[in-house]
């Protein structure tokens, strides 16, 4: 650093021989310059007061800084404001941009700022420069142990280096409320309290350069986002959900704090952030449900004592989402005094967005890609901003615009629909379908046959008690007879039972045939067999008796008579009767 | 531009109570559905009875199932 220094001054003094005429006559009659370094961020402040002396209206203005400086430019803006003091008001801020004229020696980094209206000569304007340096602070010694104060450097130049001439100048440094090791002490320098005043300088040439150096001790957290990556979720169902991926490191005097990642998303209870003192964040007033994960969990270095863990979760008051047209948002974290090296913003629309354009107060890189999330179909769109070194001054609005009709919204719970739907589809079909394998197989076959004997079964047993029944009606009659004597009742009765009987025979004989044929019967048809036999037996000795019965009627004979000779009949019907029920049980068990 | 806040259609308060009565019902017809499957026998059914309560009980049970995951936080 310091030989960089040494080469710029010399170039300069060779450039102030030269006196390049790149430049118009624009000369500065007050600068006031202001760097505060109480963070880790040196923010320059100026206000200049510009001149036009040339004869021809400019329209540009232009800015320098040394190279060192300008390469860890982070955050620079320009703003036309008027009057002094209290009633200073800023009109407007005006559009920077770097530029390369030629004439310029590569150690200089140029801004050029176009002004509100051209100057014309004579007239004077007031410009107020904020600029903020990352960086810039070196920690000097590097390496320090565990209990020494943390000493960092700052290298900057008493005179402001502008291509313009300046009437007069003067420089204010702001340290932090700590102990300042040392300063260059160039004329009119001054020390009061915590501010270093140089000044005021009168009369410089352009391109003028003189180094100082200043070491202090600061106890600001030197947190650096090594990347941080910023996902912002929008839902119409009435929710913006943040997640924000830290990966901080300490960029003090090699005292790393490894912190892995943080999430931030969501549940109330945050545990605390660094191992500095603490981190600071701001958050919207309406965030709730935060959590905060840290991914190790292992906080301590080998160099310096971590602190413990605290964090502070202040609420600012504005965090406004308009919307369906547009989004508002904070660009950068939320953290207070944070550098981020590589911010990554993703803004994540609903699905069927349209139209999509984002305004930004300061260049960032733009691109997009597609997110697929919860109950997607073709994925969200994903507005991707992209910026190096990010401070915290870049914490200012972005707008995004979109399209979005709240029709989209029903697409979601369409999807689930569909989805019960075709479950419900599934078991209808499942219900409806036969799902046999075959019709001819050999089970089938089999389970149809047996339901063919059963039902034979059943009919045989019905004509079975029908045969009973007419038997009983028959004894009946015999017995009339034996109350009445009437004999041509008894007749008639015994005529009509043996039609029946005939007719109960006839239909029993296909069923036997039936039941003889089917295989699955086998085990069967002998005890229905047996049955039929036994009834016919009993048939006709039922029909002997009562020709006996008659028969002794007729002949007049006895009623002791009758009974003896029909005695051992009667035991043999009673007997086959007994018989024929068990079998009728049999086949009914069946 | 309409510079309104988000807002969603349904107040974000009653996602909890719209849940639980959607998918009660959903359910109460989903068992109607399902008893009705059971009970009837192949020749008696009419599959436009079934469609119908399979397409009313799908649409309770989507909407219901829909602001369980909105009242749980999973914002889709």
């Amino acid at each position: 650093m310091k030989q960089s220094s040494v080469d710029l001054l010399l170039l300069l003094l060779a450039l102030a021989v030269l006196a390049t005429p790149a430049f118009s006559d624009l000369v500065l009659s007050k600068v006031e310059r202001r760097i505060d370094v109480t963070s880790q961020i040196a923010r320059v402040t100026k206000t200049l007061q510009v001149i036009n002396s040339g004869s021809e209206s400019v329209s540009e203005f232009t800015l320098t800084f040394p190279k060192f400086l300008g390469n860890n430019l982070a955050y620079l803006s320009v703003v036309h404001s008027e009057g002094k003091g209290k009633s200073k008001r800023n009109l407007a801020n005006l559009s920077v941009r770097a530029a390369n004229p030629k004439g310029i020696p590569d150690s200089i980094s140029v801004y050029s700022v176009s002004l509100p209206k051209p100057l014309s000569k004579g007239e004077t304007l007031t410009l107020e420069v904020v600029a903020a340096f990352t960086n810039v602070l070196q920690p000097f010694p590097e390496k320090i142990s565990q209990g020494d104060s943390h000493l960092v450097m700052l290298q900057e130049s008493s005179q402001y280096l502008s291509p313009y001439a300046v009437e007069s100048q003067s420089l204010t440094i702001k340290l932090p409320n700590a102990r300042i090791e040392s300063y260059t002490k160039l004329e009119n320098t001054k020390l009061q309290g915590y501010e270093i005043k140089y000044g005021p300088y009168k009369n410089l040439l352009p391109f003028s350069y003189s180094p100082i150096v200043v070491h202090f001790e600061s106890k600001a957290a030197f947190a650096v986002a090594e990347k941080l990556v910023r996902e912002i979720e929008v839902s119409h169902w009435g929710n913006v959900q943040v997640t924000e991926h830290y990966n901080v490191v300490h960029r003090g005097a090699q005292l790393k704090g490894e912190f892995s990642r943080l999430d931030f998303q969501a549940r109330p209870n945050p545990l605390g952030v660094s191992a500095f003192r603490h981190l600071l964040a701001r958050l919207p007033p309406r965030a709730h449900s935060i959590y905060y994960r840290d991914d190790i969990g292992n906080i301590s270095t080998s160099q310096m004592q971590s602190d413990s863990k605290k964090t502070d979760l202040l609420i600012e008051p504005r965090f406004p989402l308009f919307g369906k047209r547009f989004l508002n948002i904070s660009f950068g974290s939320p953290m207070i005094d944070l550098v981020t090296e590589k911010l990554i913003v993703q803004v994540v629309l609903p699905e069927g967005s349209k139209d999509i354009s984002v305004t930004t107060p300061f260049a960032v890189k733009q691109s997009q890609e597609i997110k697929y999330s919860h109950l997607d179909i073709a994925g969200r769109p994903v507005v991707v901003l992209e910026k190096n070194n990010v401070v915290p001054d870049h914490n200012q609005y972005i707008q995004v615009y979109y399209k979005f009709s709240n029709i989209n919204l029903l697409s979601e719970p369409l999807m689930l629909i569909s989805g019960f739907f075709v479950l419900f589809i599934t078991c209808i079909i499942y219900t409806r379908a036969d799902f046999s394998i075959s019709k001819s197989s050999a089970t089938y076959l089999a389970k149809l046959q047996w339901d063919e004997v059963l039902a034979t079964l059943q009919e045989v047993q019905s004509i079975i008690q029908k045969c009973l029944a007419t038997h009983d009606k028959l004894e009946a009659s015999l017995r009339d007879l034996s109350r009445t004597g009437d004999i041509q009742t008894c007749k008639a009765a015994r005529k009509s039972t043996d039609s029946l009987l005939k007719d109960l025979s006839k239909e029993l004989k296909p069923l036997l045939g039936f039941l003889q044929s089917s295989p699955s019967a086998s085990h069967i048809s002998p005890k229905v067999e047996e049955l039929v036999a036994k009834e016919k037996e009993l048939q006709e000795k039922l029909m002997a008796k009562h020709t006996t019965v008659v028969e002794g009627y007729e002949k007049k004979s006895s009623g002791r008579d009758i009974e003896n000779r029909i005695a051992s009949q009667q035991q043999k019907i009673i007997a086959l009767r007994q018989e024929i029920e068990d079998l009728l049980e049999f086949i009914d068990e069946i | 531009m309409a510079a309104k806040p988000i807002a969603s259609p349904i107040p974000v308060a009653m996602y909890p109570t719209l849940s639980v009565f959607t998918l009660a019902i959903g359910l109460v017809i989903t068992a109607i559905f399902f008893i009705y499957e059971a009970t009837s026998s192949r020749k008696n059914r009419s599959l436009a009875k079934e469609l119908a309560t399979s397409a009313v009980a799908s649409v309770f049970l989507g909407f219901g199932s829909l602001f369980l995951l909105l009242a749980s936080g999973v914002y889709v």
